[in-house]
């Protein structure tokens, strides 16, 4: 996922003569890695510059990508892969901080939440210090800035905040014309994550108005209303980006309906991943796993890479949320139901990413 | 040899599926800096050696040139390759250290030897007939085999086969004894063919043609260097791989015993069919800790530096069990695979009249 492949033909081709891989630079990092992290070729090596403490479980770290690294558009997510207790892990998290940042200094933040036993989100607040060294894959998703400028309502809940904050230090950099409302949904208000550039950025742009609602301060909850988009003007005429926890995700899907926002204007990010329903499908089946010679049954909706892991396989994988393609494997015969979009697969030879792909009946697979 | 009950087999089952319960829950850490230090030595080796051959006119940087490209490859194919492709390390999810997409510094490709060795060999460990690594269909080495004339000039066969190891490796899967048995066509074997020869030529490419073209004044030294480098490769990796299951008391086994077999069977099978040699640190990490060869055949998937560390568990549940733990010397290991080679090459009639030449026998 995070390699990279853009030599060019012939000293591919040569790699592969003398080092029998795909990646002939990468036989070196081993060697180069102990000389400078930075010069590792396999990924583009990312440098942690600083760490900044948001509140009491958020940090913010400040990395400096090698220069080879694409760059970004506000609003979007990378993967990084770190090694904890010899494992790699990859994990997708949303930029933070602005394009802007990254053009001028080389530099680029990510926003990270503590997860209650999360493996990565956990290892890297205890571990993660200025100097270290992580994985960075190049930047996608197209949760992106409108343009040309349209009035905008962003809705976030918690640490969902990130990729709002890289568009909106974007929009006020850009001079944003349209207006902006943003929803800003947490539970106490310890739990604001970078209040202070948020308060500053209103103060900066005045197309910009900031509503930040803590959910659990009084004695009863309170959540996102139909009253709370009744304040925001020209409901209707807005683009909508919604980017928190699924709870809050489904309640604006539903309340934005009601008000009769259009479905096209409404932009999602995932966050917890969202999942089609499947669960009134048929699923589940045998599935071979050829190149083992290996058979199993499988129930439910477990995906296939859980069900190899289960027949003690061990498939290469990465963010085991489809997004990387590491776990991409060629389906030889057999209908899967991708969890992600809840589409059929057709019954022939096709590649699927095993970590998303339900098994409905028998499939057969090249693992 | 199968005298231990179902109820016995299941209980050696267990107590190595303990061993081996142990060791998954505490992989981490240690095992990825172990092996990234061993791929860290290997590059060191090969770049270095790579890096001094073009030297090679002053004799001493000869030996040395020749020796760390030897030893570079000794270890990527020992230590690395074989080890990494029977995913003692896929828990690190580095797809440099996948099973399935490792490729090594040798003639046979990944795919065929993950087909021919980690799956036929280790499944039907010395079953007559079924693991074709049992002498390479080349040798014969034990009388289940009938004496044939040729036989008699076995000797100069091992010879070759150490000495041409990796094309021997490399053309494993050709199974050409069936070829002229009759039992498949050439034709179904073009596929392997092609790979076969693909990752052949670019092995000979590079050691025998890059390399010294691009040095080329000193072209025939870079040569000389790059072909004893492949052959300390190839005489080592075979002799281990010999003492790894034909030593004297290494035993065999006929299909037909195995035939449903248990997973307590099959563990009983591993550990009488495999031996190990004694040796220092080096000697265990040049090949690929195959010295612990009875460890790895029951646990071919833990990290083989792990190996010395149960090795005391492993042989504990043997002595419980009265299971032969087959070890010994380096020089007494091998001298008795020259033994069962040598005795083997001689028909039935005659070993039998001869003592000193008995040997583990299919039972
Ligand atoms: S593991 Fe990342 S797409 Fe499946």
């Amino acid at each position: 996922m995070l390699a990279r492949h853009n030599q060019s033909k012939a000293l591919q081709w040569l790699g592969k003569q003398l080092f029998n891989r795909e990646d002939p630079a990468a036989f070196f990092d081993p060697l180069l890695e102990r000389i400078n992290p930075m010069w590792v070729q396999e990924y583009t090596p990312a440098r942690v510059e600083q760490v900044l403490q948001e509140t009491s479980d958020t940090r913010t770290f400040v990395l400096k990508p090698a220069r080879r690294w694409q760059g970004f558009e506000a609003g979007q997510h990378v993967n990084i892969c770190v090694e904890v207790d010899g494992t790699r892990r990859n994990r997708t998290f949303s930029l933070s901080s602005s394009p802007i940042l990254w053009q001028k200094q080389g530099l680029i933040t990510l926003t990270i939440k503590r997860l209650p036993g999360g493996r990565v989100t956990n290892w890297l607040h205890d571990h993660l210090d200025v100097g270290s060294v992580l994985g960075l894959g190049e930047a996608f998703g197209d949760f992106t800035v409108p343009e040309p400028a349209a009035p905008v309502l962003f809705i976030a809940g918690g640490s969902g905040i990130t990729p709002v904050l890289s568009q909106l230090e974007t929009m006020a950099a850009q001079d944003y014309r349209a207006p902006v409302t943003l929803l800003y949904y947490v539970r106490t208000s310890e739990d604001v994550i970078a209040r202070e550039k948020l308060e500053a950025l209103t103060a900066r742009h005045p197309a910009l108005t900031l509503t930040i609602i803590a959910t659990h301060d009084g004695t009863a909850p309170r959540y996102l209303s139909d009253a709370d988009l009744g304040t925001v003007p020209g409901l209707n005429a807005r683009q909508v980006f919604l980017c928190g926890p699924k709870g809050l995700m489904d309640l604006a899907g539903e309340l934005l309906q009601s008000r009769g926002v259009r479905e096209r204007d409404i932009h999602c990010t995932f966050f917890s991943v969202p999942q089609a329903n499947i669960e009134d499908q048929p699923l589940g089946g045998q599935v071979r796993f050829a190149q083992s010679d290996l058979e199993v049954g499988s129930e439910g909706d477990a995906n296939l890479l859980e069900i190899a892991e289960a027949a003690g396989l061990t498939p290469r994988y990465g963010c085991r949320m489809g997004i990387c393609h590491q776990c991409s494997c060629r389906k030889t015969s057999g209908t899967v139901i991708n969890r992600l979009t809840g589409q059929k697969s057709g019954p022939g030879e096709e590649n699927v990413q095993l970590c998303i792909s339900v098994p409905q009946g028998p499939v057969s697979i090249d693992v | 040899m199968n005298t231990m009950t179902e109820a016995q087999l299941s209980e050696l089952e267990q107590d190595l599926n303990a061993i081996r319960d142990e060791v998954v829950a505490d992989l981490g850490e240690r095992d990825a800096r172990y092996i990234r230090r061993i791929v860290r030595l290997h590059r060191t080796l090969e770049v270095g050696g790579r890096a001094m051959m073009p030297f090679g006119f002053i004799p001493p940087v000869f030996v040395a040139a020749t020796v760390a490209l030897g030893l570079s490859k000794i270890i990527e194919n020992m230590e690395i390759g074989h080890n990494v492709m029977h995913g003692q390390y896929d828990w690190m999810n580095d797809p440099s250290l996948h099973s399935q997409s490792y490729e090594w510094d040798t003639v046979c490709t990944g795919d065929s030897w993950r087909r021919t060795h980690n799956y036929e060999h280790h499944t039907y460990t010395n079953i007559i007939g079924k693991d074709r690594d049992y002498g390479y269909a080349l040798l014969r080495l034990s009388n289940d085999d009938e004496w044939k004339p040729r036989h008699s000039l076995q000797f100069i066969n091992y010879i070759l086969l150490s000495v041409f190891f990796q094309w021997g490796v490399g053309l494993h899967e050709l199974e050409s004894e069936r070829i002229r048995r009759g039992e498949i066509r050439l034709r179904d074997k073009l596929p392997f063919l092609m790979d076969f020869f693909r990752k052949g030529g670019r092995q000979a490419f590079k050691d025998y043609l890059f390399f010294p073209l691009i040095t080329f004044p000193v072209a025939p030294i870079v040569l000389a260097g790059n072909v004893s480098a492949n052959l300390i490769r190839n005489l080592w990796s075979s002799t281990v791989i010999f003492c790894g299951h034909f030593t004297q008391d290494a035993e065999t086994f006929t299909g037909a015993e195995c035939d449903g077999e248990s997973k307590g069977h099959w563990y009983l099978r591993q550990l009488t069919g495999s031996s190990n040699f004694t040796g220092g640190k080096w000697v265990h990490l040049l090949s690929g800790h195959l010295s612990y060869q009875v460890e790895h055949h029951v646990f071919p998937d833990l990290p083989a530096h792990r190996y010395p560390e149960i090795s005391a568990q492993v042989q504990a549940v043997c002595q419980k069990h009265g299971i032969p733990y087959n070890t010994g010397s380096f020089a007494r290991q091998y001298g008795t695979v020259l033994k069962r080679i040598f005795a083997f090459s001689l028909p039935d009639r005659v070993r039998s009249k001869v003592p000193a030449l008995s040997m583990g026998q299919a039972t």
